[in-house]
């Protein structure tokens, strides 16, 4: 009999098809340290010190005594943005699927590590109609079906206007269809993030976005416990 | 913030919507609900007030002034139209130590008031935000919070020593290792004594520089209203967000107050509070105002903001007018001047701190003009990118070793033990990262195992790619200070095989698979890969292979998937039942499945073909079959049964059970 053949992780399923989506349309998979700098975790992304913007994320820090300076398990992938820009500088089209950890109990919906996908797109006259049109084209490319957007007002410290986005699928059989569904954050990067990467906000503009690859497989495929992607469990690998 | 829909009434009178329309307005324009409930016969709105709007909407006139807003209206009634008087006294001296850790402080002395239960209006709305009553004073203050965000405190003013016929307040550092007691919190009755650090601002009592309370964090025991107390201070300040921050953060305390100081309600506000408290008080209380000290010595004025048209249109994707967005700012309650054409001049109303920049106003003309008018730009597609070596050989290995049985997981990148421990780990047993991830493939083969059956597999083959992380010695960590990234802890991106195909545990022949896929992966890559192997598992620093391998041009194109559909995994165990018997030669084994699936039932979750072979016209088949409950554990009866109506059906084919 021929060898039964392996099953792919669900997660790095998605960031292949993922990073073929965004390929196409001009993405670079960009990456970064998951340890990484309080200066870039948070400094570099307009999140200061004891300011309750930090709240939003509770995080993992490590001992003094092992780093050179305060360091944390990355709470997000735009610290990658950060990074990005001071080495590549403007304009730039990156995508950044990668782990993160958030310190906070765990549940159904909520794991202390989770993989998250950043994207960050900086151009000469790059407005928030771009990020709608991008994210409709990528949400029906990885849903397969016509998906339409809507935004939101919200607030992160690294974007403004900061947007909510709620995605819909417009057509299939999928269970999706017809809902509106919140998805993530997003909005126009902060000129303090683009000076901060030295870029200059009156010659560019971007946005950036960045969502939960856990919660696209909740909806994509109807995982119920986020908890099962990472048990190492084969039970639960092997359906994919 | 809960907010009492009928609140909002005394602000917008009749142009309140109703409270469906209201949660359109917010959700679209402004804030998320998070739900309403009704409490008694009035609707409570939870609304998700976001960060940067916490110091003016963290109250029901911030949330009504927001409506109007939206509505492009004014309220019917603002308690913060007009600049209040308060007559001025000598009777209170205030002493700040550090004016940009207080920049505002004042306190009103009330005389000949009456504590008593509060009316029932108040009470009502208070119980509305899940508030108990405690006397009409302490009420009071509280009311006015909820009402326009301004927190205050009230002592007993005969219970606060006076000097030379003044009472004396004074708002410094604590000095490190300085006790200060402050009030019991939810539930407690004990008094908590808290050390100081010295970060911590003080309210202290002048005359004997006795602490009194944690400045906007928490009150203390002195000088608290009692019901004999006939005359009060009240106190309303301003405390530097950070400090106030740190503070509650330090001690675990999060009320009301410190979480409105943390951000930043203007300057402005403590006098409103002032004359909304003495208001009130004289109202359910009675006594005479005898007079406010305000000390105000580092004010803050919203900043004179350009904001310029085309950049409006050009974040926004929009085509909007000077005009139109001239009147969107307007209906913030911000001054807008033109400068020239297209070029606005803006600032903010005194109780939006969070107008400072360009972009906070564009963002209010995006909001109020409609986030749902912003139109999709269509990318175009069919572009490359560059290729990211990471992601194109991770994805090759992947492939390579799924081709040869292998399946990838994802373990957690916490241990109970490893080198490098976190500082405030979630639980003991993940309060290290890993180094390595062997340790978990190993748990990975071990508790697998016991699954075979259920998976229809005779071993376990799997790996992982992950980052590990390593201690950087201090001296390498000397050599890189300065360099503002690099955090002095090493990580790289590791693959580790495992191979198990004995239940109890590793033995030696697991190691042939296991380099058999090495051998698959160095044809793959074309490079020699020296794996550290221990005990059926194999790891590698992926990082250093990839480093030296060419970065391709172009990913190869997707692997078709087939859509998976996802069932969780039963948390009953799996019984499993082997069957062989001879069919005549000729019948398929997918036939004789076929006929098995009936009787089989809804328990049997596989039937997994794991023998055959052809003898004398007639072919064996051996078949695993596996029975397993998503809701409890099967019994050997109830297994029992199936397999006797499987062989019954056996024999109906004129099959032969061997």
């Amino acid at each position: 009999m021929p060898p039964t053949l392996g099953h792919q992780h669900p997660i790095t399923q998605m960031i292949d098809e993922i990073n073929h989506i965004f390929a196409d349309i001009g993405f670079t998979f960009a990456e970064g340290p998951e340890a990484e700098t309080e200066h870039y975790n948070f400094d570099q992304l307009n999140v200061p010190k004891d300011h309750p913007s930090r709240d939003m994320q509770d995080t993992f820090w490590f001992k003094d005594a092992d780093v050179s300076e305060p360091t944390v398990l990355r709470t997000h992938t735009s610290p990658v943005q950060a990074r990005w820009l001071e080495e590549h500088g403007a304009p730039c089209q990156i995508i950044v699927p990668g782990k993160v950890f958030r310190n906070e109990a765990t549940d159904a919906t909520h794991e202390a590590q989770f993989y998250q996908l950043e994207g960050l797109h900086i151009g000469e006259g790059i407005h928030l109609g771009h990020l709608k049109g991008t994210l409709e084209y990528f949400f029906s490319q990885f849903f397969s079906g016509k998906t339409e957007v809507r935004f939101r007002p919200s607030f992160f410290p690294f974007v403004e206007p900061g947007v909510e986005v709620d995605m819909r699928l417009l057509e299939g059989e999928s269970k999706l269809a017809g809902k509106w569904i919140e998805v993530m954050g997003a909005g126009m990067v902060h000129p303090n993030v683009l000076k901060a990467g030295g870029v200059d906000p009156e010659k560019f503009s971007g946005y950036a976005f960045g969502m939960g690859i856990d919660r696209l497989g909740v909806m994509k495929y109807g995982v119920e416990d986020v908890r099962d992607f990472y048990t190492g469990d084969l039970r639960f690998v092997n359906q994919f | 913030m809960n907010i009492c829909y009928d609140w909002l009434k005394d602000y917008l009178r009749t142009d309140l919507p109703n409270t469906g329309e209201v949660e359109r307005l917010l959700t679209e324009h402004a804030f998320e609900i998070d739900g309403v409930a009704m409490v008694g016969y009035h609707a409570v709105i939870d609304i998700d007030v976001l960060p940067n709007r916490s110091s003016d909407c963290l109250c029901h006139r911030g949330i009504a002034r927001e409506l109007a807003t939206i509505l492009g209206t004014d309220l019917q009634y603002d308690p913060l139209a007009h600049v209040p008087t308060l007559t001025p006294t000598d009777k209170i001296k205030v002493t700040i130590a550090d004016p940009s850790a207080c920049p505002r402080f004042t306190a009103s002395l009330v005389t000949g008031i009456t504590v008593k239960e509060s009316p029932g209006w108040l009470k009502d709305r208070l119980a509305a935000l899940g508030q108990r009553s405690i006397n009409n004073i302490v009420d009071a203050t509280n009311y006015v919070m909820y009402a326009i965000g301004q927190p205050l405190h009230a002592y007993d003013a005969d219970l606060f020593p006076q000097v030379d016929g003044a009472w004396r307040l004074g708002v410094r550092y604590g000095a490190p290792g300085e006790v200060v007691e402050i009030l019991p919190e939810g539930g407690s009755t004990e008094v908590r004594q808290v050390v100081c650090e010295g970060t911590e601002l003080l309210i202290v009592d002048q005359s004997s520089d006795t602490p009194i309370g944690l400045a906007g964090v928490k009150g203390g025991q002195f000088a608290a209203v009692h019901p004999g107390t006939t005359n009060i201070i009240i106190e309303a300040a301003h405390f530097h967000p950070t400090i106030t921050r740190k503070t509650a953060r330090r001690l675990g305390i999060v009320i009301d107050a410190s979480k409105r100081f943390e951000n930043e309600p203007s300057r402005e506000l403590p006098p409103y509070g002032q004359f909304e408290i003495i208001k009130l008080i004289k109202d359910i209380a009675g006594g005479e105002c005898v007079g406010t000290v305000d000390e105000y010595l580092e004010p803050k004025a919203n900043p004179e903001v350009v904001v310029r048209v085309s950049t409006t249109n050009a974040l926004l994707g929009l085509t909007l007018t000077q005009d139109e967005i001239e009147q969107m700012i307007a209906r913030t309650g911000s001054m807008v001047t033109e400068r020239e054409p297209g070029v606005l001049v803006c600032t903010g109303s005194w109780e939006r701190t969070d107008l400072l920049i360009e972009v906070d106003f564009i963002e209010e003309v995006g909001r109020l003009h409609g986030l749902s008018n912003i139109v999709s730009v269509v990318p175009d597609t069919g572009l490359s990118a560059t290729v990211n070596a990471r992601q194109y050989y991770s994805e090759k290995i992947r492939h390579t070793l799924m081709q040869a049985g292998y399946s990838e997981v994802i373990t957690s990148s916490f241990q109970k033990k490893d080198h490098i421990q976190l500082r405030n780990a979630l639980a003991s047993d993940k309060s290290y990262v890993r180094s390595t991830l062997t340790h978990n493939m190993h748990q990975v083969l071990d508790t697998n195992f016991s699954h075979t059956d259920v998976l229809g597999i005779r071993s376990v083959l799997a790996f992982e790619i992950g980052t590990v992380f390593n201690k950087v010695n201090a001296e390498a960590r000397e050599g890189a200070l300065g360099q503002k990234n690099d955090p002095g802890v090493g990580e790289h991106l590791s693959l580790a095989i495992g191979v198990r195909q004995k239940g109890n545990g590793y033995t030696p022949k697991d190691d042939a698979p296991l380099q058999a896929a090495i051998s698959e992966l160095q044809a793959s890559l074309g490079v020699d890969l020296e794996f550290d192997i221990d005990k059926g598992v194999a790891e590698i620093d992926l990082s250093a292979v990839i480093a030296t391998l060419p970065v391709p041009a172009t990913y190869d194109s997707m692997v078709e998937r087939t859509a998976a559909t996802y069932s969780p995994v039963s948390a009953y165990p799996a019984m499993a039942r082997d069957i062989a018997l001879w069919v005549s030669q000729g019948t398929s084994s997918d036939e004789v499945v076929h006929a098995l699936r009936t009787p089989a039932g809804d328990m049997c979750v596989r039937i997994d073909l794991f023998d055959e072979f052809t003898k004398d016209g007639q072919t064996s088949f051996a078949f695993r079959l596996v029975f397993q409950s998503q809701n409890k554990t099967l019994t050997d009866a109830e297994v029992g049964e199936v397999m006797a109506a499987i062989n019954a059906t056996v024999e109906d084919q004129g099959w032969e059970v061997r």
